[in-house]
């Protein structure tokens, strides 16, 4: 059965008690049983809600290969300096314990729709009766000649926190007096808009105070990028002179790597270069296009529910689904993850349904004290995730302003991994 | 009296635990357990009573120094204030459902509710409150060389500043307007109390901006929340459903890390605060487009579910 705003906008009770008769699909064996793919800021606050909400009704099980993760979200600032990388790390004892989520700490491989099971890396399988996949990000091969996995040490992506974050920020430690920092930033649509450029940022603030003749070259496929008016203000005021953009105009969607000789070759032009953080073009987690639920590169869904559009059973959430208007974004998903546990419980326990909503924001750190953001709220239409209404800092804005708005970030990552993590 | 009685309860709670913990051969022990806990309530109340003897003087003494304060400001202030009354207009017809404009020298007697604080006018001084020369098209929490609340300096920092629309929402019910500020005072409840004293205190600004001094910008604000909405019931299940999107930022904990906790709040103050993001009053914009989108059951649903939260 499919669940449809406009129905349970339009019957109300009706549509209440019409739900309860999914109930008897988790009769035959027990508790219904939900199994989450990945455990990040979709997965981890999906099985969090549903866990927390059912008291006990739904059988939750989260599968996630790290035990400790790293968001993305807030990695940049370690890169910056601004925070430990342990304080970016996080487990999952307390979804354990306190919200008695089996948390399997494996890699899902594959998704049996018929018989509805999800495999491991390890051996077996994990039967569901709804299944979410949450698995974030996976590189698109060959998006940039020269680079692959086998050179992610060397060009590393840093862009699935980690160990990527302590490689890319040693190298930029290392570099040499006055060498130059390259960045081959990704094509629409990707991972975290504001990201590249929130990286740019901080590593010019390291650069600036260990290193101030050096250079930074971002590569960039993309004519135009997120709060760039707020970004290049900020990169003239803090880092006046150190950052060069080449955009498409000047071949920067025409890039290739080399890893061995370092070099970056722009439209032909060969360009030695220290350090290269390469973001290639980005898909749906593998396990997506395994399960067969990927229309190109992404996996579309249901805007009301999360479900994909090709398995009722199935809802994505996150960076992994095309849904429409939100920004792939750890906000966006554990947004999306709120709708998503409404109504995998309504569908499994008959529990009440309410009109979707969503919402998301960015902020982003330019320099010392200099924060910003983006952010929209977004409804459910049939086709799509439809943006509201929506707000962005201002250029020109006072300090203290932009204090405040770093400091609320603050508030905001204390306040998400708290809701994603318990 | 209700300490002394509350402590009367609880050692005769106490005499019970004693009675039964000892059993039925210990009558005289009981007897003289009983007698310690009578002399100490007896100790108890005589400390109370010396207690409600110093606050009555302490009250008496502060309205004592209130009514001196309000003197000496008066006569201070007398110039000014006497030449503003003079060419202040009648009051006008007033309409309860719409007060008119506001009465500046009205305003000077609302003031005194004010003047243990605040001081405006020549020669005006901060005090336990800042001076209000300026206040209007002033930003919130930027007078320099006043110590503000946190939380009236992170409204200022978001962008609120003082017109009439703002003012009248803070004289209303501050705490709703600016969650912590220091301004210990319940508020204006009285509309045209509100729009006379703003009357009176915008002789004092210089920027005239949305002051009520002549139409189309002479008329008070109308009050912005009915009874109607106050008065709705929210569901505290539906709240709960729509306060996991608050609860990316705002910790369902009550902890407060750059975002402000927003558990336990009365529902009354809660409701307030999200109309007033509602209708821009309040300027965080990541809250007006919160509050934007959400229906007056909305809110009374959300203050429902963070009112059961510790």
């Amino acid at each position: 059965m499919t669940l449809n705003r406009r129905t349970f906008l339009g019957t109300g009770a009706a549509a209440t008690v019409a739900l309860s008769a999914p109930r008897a699909i988790g009769a035959s064996h027990g508790r219904p049983r939900v199994v989450v793919v990945g455990g990040g800021a979709g997965g981890a606050t999906a099985a969090r809600y549903i866990a927390k909400d059912s008291q006990g009704e739904i059988d939750v099980t989260l599968i996630e290969p790290s035990r400790s993760y790293y968001t993305c979200f807030f990695s940049n600032l370690y890169i910056g300096g601004f925070r430990d990388l342990s304080s970016i790390a996080h487990s999952y004892g307390t979804l354990a314990s306190e919200y008695g989520i089996n948390v399997v700490h494996d890699w899902a491989v594959g998704v049996d729709r018929d018989a509805k099971t999800v495999a491991l890396a390890g051996g077996g399988s994990v039967p569901y009766d709804r299944l979410i996949l949450s698995p974030g990000i996976d590189f698109v091969d060959g998006a940039v000649p020269g680079w692959d996995v086998t050179t992610q040490n060397r060009m590393p992506h840093a862009y699935k926190a980690g160990s990527q974050s302590e490689l890319l920020k040693a190298q930029i430690e290392a570099m040499p007096e006055g060498g130059v920092f390259a960045m081959v930033a990704p094509p629409n649509p990707y991972r975290c808009p504001p990201g590249p450029y929130e990286r740019v940022s901080m590593v010019a603030h390291v650069l600036k105070e260990k290193n101030p003749t050096a250079k930074i070259l971002i590569v960039d496929p993309k004519e135009k990028f997120s709060k760039q008016g707020l970004f290049e203000e900020g990169w003239a005021k803090h880092y006046s002179g150190m950052i060069d953009r080449i955009g498409p105009d000047f071949g920067g969607d025409k890039v290739s790597v080399d890893a061995d000789a370092m070099t970056v070759t722009i439209d032909g032009a060969v360009e030695k270069v220290d350090v290269c953080n390469v973001i290639p073009a980005m898909k749906a987690g593998l396990i997506c296009e395994r399960a067969g639920l990927t229309e190109g590169n992404w996996a579309p869904v249901i805007p009301a529910t999360m479900q994909s559009r090709l398995d009722e059973n199935i809802h994505i959430l996150g960076d992994a689904s095309a849904q429409g208007d939100m920004p792939k974004s750890g906000f966006s998903a554990n947004s999306q993850a709120k709708v998503a546990a409404m109504a995998v419980r309504g569908a499994l326990t008959g529990s009440r349904i309410f009109p979707a909503k969503f919402s998301n924001t960015c902020w982003s750190l330019i320099g010392t004290d200099d924060g910003v953001k983006v952010g929209a709220a977004y409804e459910a239409t049939d086709e799509k995730i439809a943006s509201v209404s929506s707000f962005v800092s201002q250029t020109g804005e006072d300090a203290a302003l932009r204090k405040a708005t770093y400091e609320e970030s603050i508030g905001w990552y204390a306040g998400i991994t708290a809701d994603m993590f318990g | 009296m209700s300490t002394g009685s509350g402590i009367m309860l609880a050692l005769g709670g106490a005499a019970l635990v004693v009675g039964v913990a000892y059993g039925v051969n210990t009558r005289s022990y009981r007897d003289a357990e009983l007698q310690v806990m009578t002399d100490r309530l007896a100790r108890v109340e005589a400390t109370n009573a010396a207690l409600r003897a110093e606050a009555a003087q302490t009250d008496a003494l502060t309205a004592r120094v209130a009514e001196l304060e309000a003197a000496l400001t008066d006569a201070q202030r007398q110039p000014e204030v006497s030449a503003a009354a003079v060419e202040a207009p009648p009051t006008p017809q007033i309409d309860a459902a719409q007060p008119g404009l506001g009465n500046a020298q009205a305003g000077a007697d609302v003031f005194r509710k004010c003047q243990s604080c605040h001081s405006v006018g020549a020669g005006a001084e901060d005090r336990v409150g800042p001076h209000l020369n300026g206040i209007f098209g002033r930003r919130a929490g930027a007078h320099a060389g006043f110590r503000y609340s946190e939380d009236m300096a992170m409204m200022g920092a978001d962008g609120l500043t003082w017109t009439l629309d703002t003012l009248d929402a803070y004289l209303e019910n501050p705490k709703a307007l600016v969650s912590r500020t220091r301004m210990n005072f319940a508020g204006l409840k009285a509309a045209q109390d509100r729009a006379d004293v703003l009357a009176f205190l915008r002789q004092y600004s210089d920027r005239p901006q949305n002051i009520p001094e002549a139409a189309p910008t002479a008329m008070a604000p109308e009050v912005t929340l009915s009874d109607d909405i106050l008065a709705i019931v929210g569901d505290p299940e539906y709240g709960a459903y729509l306060a996991s999107e608050c609860e990316t930022c705002h910790q369902r904990s009550g902890a407060d890390d750059g975002i402000p906790a927003i558990t336990g709040w009365p529902e009354a103050d809660f409701v307030v605060a999200m109309h007033a993001y509602k209708q821009k009053i309040r300027p965080h914009p990541v809250m007006q487009m919160m509050a934007g989108r959400l229906s007056d059951e909305e809110i009374a649903a959300l203050a429902a579910y963070f009112r059961g939260l510790d």
